[in-house]
């Protein structure tokens, strides 16, 4: 075995005369892959209330809150910062309501309200949250343990 | 040479002693530190990091630990930042004539320089913090170990010249050919001598990040560690001036004095980003059987040639 | 006369060579090493507990974070110990997913390991390039899984995702970059003469040794003990897909990068196998909610070594018991023998040597003494922990 003293030397020559590997973020942004597990989005129309999503969420980070079964108005309350982004969510549901965005992952923020994120139609956004600003105790369904 | 003489006070608070040297230092910190990341293929920091840094440990509290000499603790950054700016005296920065210049000045600028290696063995030394106790060990065994081979192919030039006054060893550089040439081993020997007296790697066993978290420095922060490393820098410039006075061809005029140093300096990042770091053991053996021997032959051969 | 005084280096819980917390205790004579004691549990956080209020389901995302590095072969080793409990097996499409990842998750690792080794003795250089490679590797596995680390490719009977084609042809050319990238480091790592200095005949252990300690993984490989749960009790599909075991017989540091670089190869090997043949079929099959009664034990090969899990259901939605053993506790030993004797510098090699993962170490282990127990409330623990350090 011969022994070499720089065995780097072409690499290091080679890097002085091209651009660094450094991506420049946030200046520069890559395209994030398609599969990336982004922030949770929720579409009402198809839930039918079956809170197999909710049972499944290691980090309790989707509570489904019914205001009428019979008539399907949910309301998905998401909690950004506990969700772990593992998509258990969205492979339980049967009917492919929630999916995982690629494009909004940059979620951090300075104050606390972005994250808990209501999911629904408005009208039942709007009645839930006079509902629980009155401070009545609301018909919510909590995890079952 | 150049003959323009400056006010012996702008001389020594501005240029090209004083904030000149520091600033130099800092720039010659942030070009090595380019360097290196470029080499490693990465971004490396921007112009102003040096001078960032250094404002920001001035500004931080200085914690002075239990057990220390607190006198000692206090005045030893700045007994070596006050010696390597003395050291620059009696060397050509920038390619004036030094300020001050007699026979044998270049063992004094030497004894200065190691008096920086000297304080920082001795900071570390002075605190009960283990990591600098086994860095303060490894400072000074690596300056009894490359000071010697150091100092003899410093002095191959020196013997040529017939003198040991460095303006004199500048001014005969400048007249004949490159000692580089002339003397080839000689100048691996300085080179790699100048690595281990700056402890770059792969010659920073004393100050190991990974074993003893900073070496001798570890129980500085704030004022005391910003004096430090700015007597490392100032360190540098000097060291590299003194190379490249001896063995490039002396220093005549301030863009001279740029194009050589910077060169070296190139030199020197290449071979930082090439090797693992040396053991201190390994560093010791190295420079007591390689590196002695090496500077000895180059100066039999001097003395053969005459 | 020198007086013996004992200077005890400490290392540890904070320390720049430490990536997480763990607290050595190297007594020095100069600068030679003449004991050596470890302390571990400072990333205790109470997982094997916290397992047993959580449904099957949801444990496995609870367990794939023990570790960051190999939380792919934790989830695996799960998943697979419930089928087996519920007396299924995943469909052979999803088998082959899940070693697939488990393949790429291994190159990560080693390249991670390798830049994390070098950088330990002072070679930046191929720290950085060694991690820039890996990028390429993290790529992949982000645009296959959708995450960077914590894949949560698996699911309690099969995989979450498929791989397509423009999947498979990305991996194939990051595959072949990588190939060359390893090519070169191997050339480093063996005949670099600063590097060799600080690997060759350091931190030696013979094969004698090696299997008196108990190591695993790599670690034993490079001393010539030829253990791989791969190889000897092959699980999921590498029935289908068989691993060439790659030894050492040095046994020195040098033999560990030899050794790891090595199954790089081999990893570049087998993934390209499963690519060509990979079966057709579902992705999952089904599973009850309540798995039925039982005990069983899953092992699996994880970058570092074995991992070992022990899991018994009582009929329920959630766990009665998981027990995880990973492989860096059985490495341990290994170091604080062979330490003795060394030089102080060589300290942060010998303990990368092993590549130590400090996270999925820490249980607890409760040693009943019968009548002499001792049960402490919350207040008296506190103080107990303040009282102690103010003594110090």
């Amino acid at each position: 075995m011969k022994f070499k003293l720089g065995t780097m030397l072409s690499d290091v020559l080679r890097s002085a005369f091209k651009a660094p590997a450094t991506e420049r973020y946030p200046f520069v942004r890559k395209e994030a892959p398609e599969r990336l597990r982004g922030k949770l989005f929720w579409d009402p129309a198809k839930c039918t209330g079956c809170q197999l999503c909710v049972r499944d969420c290691p980090s309790e980070a989707i509570e489904l809150i019914v205001l009428d079964r019979v008539s399907k108005r949910f309301v998905l309350r998401y909690h950004p910062d506990r969700c772990t982004y593992c998509a258990q969510c969205v492979v339980n549901c049967r009917f492919k309501c929630l999916n995982m965005s690629n494009e909004e992952w940059e979620l951090a923020a300075t104050q606390k309200e972005p994250f808990t994120v209501y999911y629904g139609r408005d009208e039942d956004i709007q009645f839930l949250l006079e509902k629980i600003a009155n401070e009545n105790a609301g018909e919510r369904v909590e995890c079952p343990e | 040479m150049n003959n323009l003489t400056v006010h012996p006070l702008i001389a020594l608070l501005l240029f090209p002693g004083g904030l000149f040297l520091l600033g130099g230092g800092l720039f010659y910190e942030w070009i090595d530190r380019k360097l290196v990341a470029r080499f490693q293929n990465r971004l490396g920091p921007r112009w102003f990091q040096p001078l960032a840094d250094l404002v920001k440990l001035l500004a931080k509290e200085e914690i002075t630990p239990q057990g220390v000499n607190r006198a000692l603790f206090f005045m030893l950054p700045v007994i070596a930042l006050a010696s390597a700016l003395t050291s620059a005296l009696y060397v050509p920065i920038a390619g004036f004539v030094s300020a001050n210049s007699f026979r044998g000045d270049l063992i004094v600028t030497l004894y200065l320089l190691s008096v920086l290696t000297l304080c920082l063995g001795l900071a570390g030394a002075n605190t009960m913090n283990r990591f600098a106790l086994i860095g303060a060990t490894r400072t000074l065994t690596q300056l009894f170990s490359y000071e010697a081979p150091f100092l003899l192919a410093l002095l191959g030039p020196a013997i040529v010249t017939k003198s040991w006054q460095i303006m004199t060893i500048n001014y005969y550089a400048q007249q004949h050919l490159w000692m580089a040439i002339t003397q080839p081993i000689g100048f691996v020997v300085a080179l790699v001598g100048l690595m281990g007296k700056l402890e770059l790697p792969p010659f920073d066993a004393p100050e190991a990040e990974t074993e003893i978290v900073a070496g001798a420095m570890t129980e500085y922060s704030g004022r005391g560690l910003a004096l430090f490393h700015l007597g490392k820098n100032v360190e540098l410039l000097i060291g590299l001036t003194m190379v490249a006075a001896f063995y490039l061809g002396g220093l005549a005029n301030p863009l001279e004095f740029l194009a050589k140093t910077l060169g070296l300096l190139v030199l020197l990042t290449v071979l930082q980003s090439l090797f693992a770091r040396l053991r201190i053991d390994q560093t010791v053996g190295l420079w007591w059987r390689a590196g002695a021997l090496l500077a000895l032959l180059q100066l039999v051969v001097v003395f053969l040639l005459r | 006369m020198e007086t013996q005084r004992k200077f005890i280096v400490p290392i540890g819980p904070q320390h720049p060579a430490l990536k997480e917390p763990g607290h050595f205790q190297f007594t020095v004579d100069g600068e030679i090493v003449t004991d050596a004691s470890v302390r571990l549990g400072y990333v205790h956080r109470g997982i094997e507990k916290g397992a047993e209020s959580r449904n099957w389901t949801q444990n496995l995302y609870l367990f794939e974070r023990i570790c960051g590095i190999c939380s792919h072969v934790h989830a695996t080793a799960l998943a697979i110990g419930v089928e087996r409990l519920a007396g299924v097996q995943a469909p052979p499409r999803a088998q082959a997913i899940r070693i697939l990842m488990a393949e790429l998750e291994r190159i990560h690792s080693h390249l991670l390991w390798l830049g994390v080794a070098a950088h330990e003795g002072g070679f930046d250089t191929l720290f950085m390039y060694s991690w820039r490679d890996r990028e390429i590797v993290m790529d992949l596995l982000e645009s296959l899984s959708g995450n960077r680390v914590n894949y949560s490719v698996n699911l309690i009977g099969g995989v979450k995702f498929d791989v397509e084609d423009k999947h498979r042809d990305a991996i194939l050319r990051g595959l072949d970059t990588l190939e060359e990238r390893t090519r070169h480091y191997l050339n480093v790592v063996t005949t670099d003469r600063t590097f060799l200095a600080r690997t060759r005949g350091v931190g030696t252990m013979s094969r004698e040794q090696a299997e008196l300690f108990g190591t695993v993984g790599p670690t034993a490989r490079a001393s010539g003990v030829a253990r791989d749960v791969r190889v000897d009790a092959p699980y999921e599909a590498y029935t289908q897909f068989p691993v060439n075991l790659v030894t050492d017989e040095r046994g020195d540091l040098m033999a560990r990068f030899v050794v790891r670089t090595k199954e790089l190869f081999e990893s570049y090997r087998l993934i390209r196998e499963i690519l060509d043949h990979l079966p057709a079929g579902e992705l999952t099959v089904r599973v009850p909610r309540k798995i039925p009664a039982g005990e069983t034990v899953s092992r699996v090969e994880a970058p570092r070594g074995e991992l070992f899990y022990f899991i018994k259901s009582n009929g329920g939605e959630k766990p009665e018991r998981i027990k995880v053993r990973t492989p860096s506790l059985c490495n341990w030993a290994s170091v604080m023998q062979v330490a003795v004797g060394h030089k102080l510098a060589d300290m942060p090699m010998i303990l990368s040597g092993i590549d130590p993962c400090f996270s999925c170490n820490d249980r607890m282990v409760l040693i009943d003494r019968g009548s002499s127990a001792q049960v402490w409330s919350w207040d008296e623990l506190r103080r107990y922990g303040i009282e102690y350090y103010k003594k110090l």
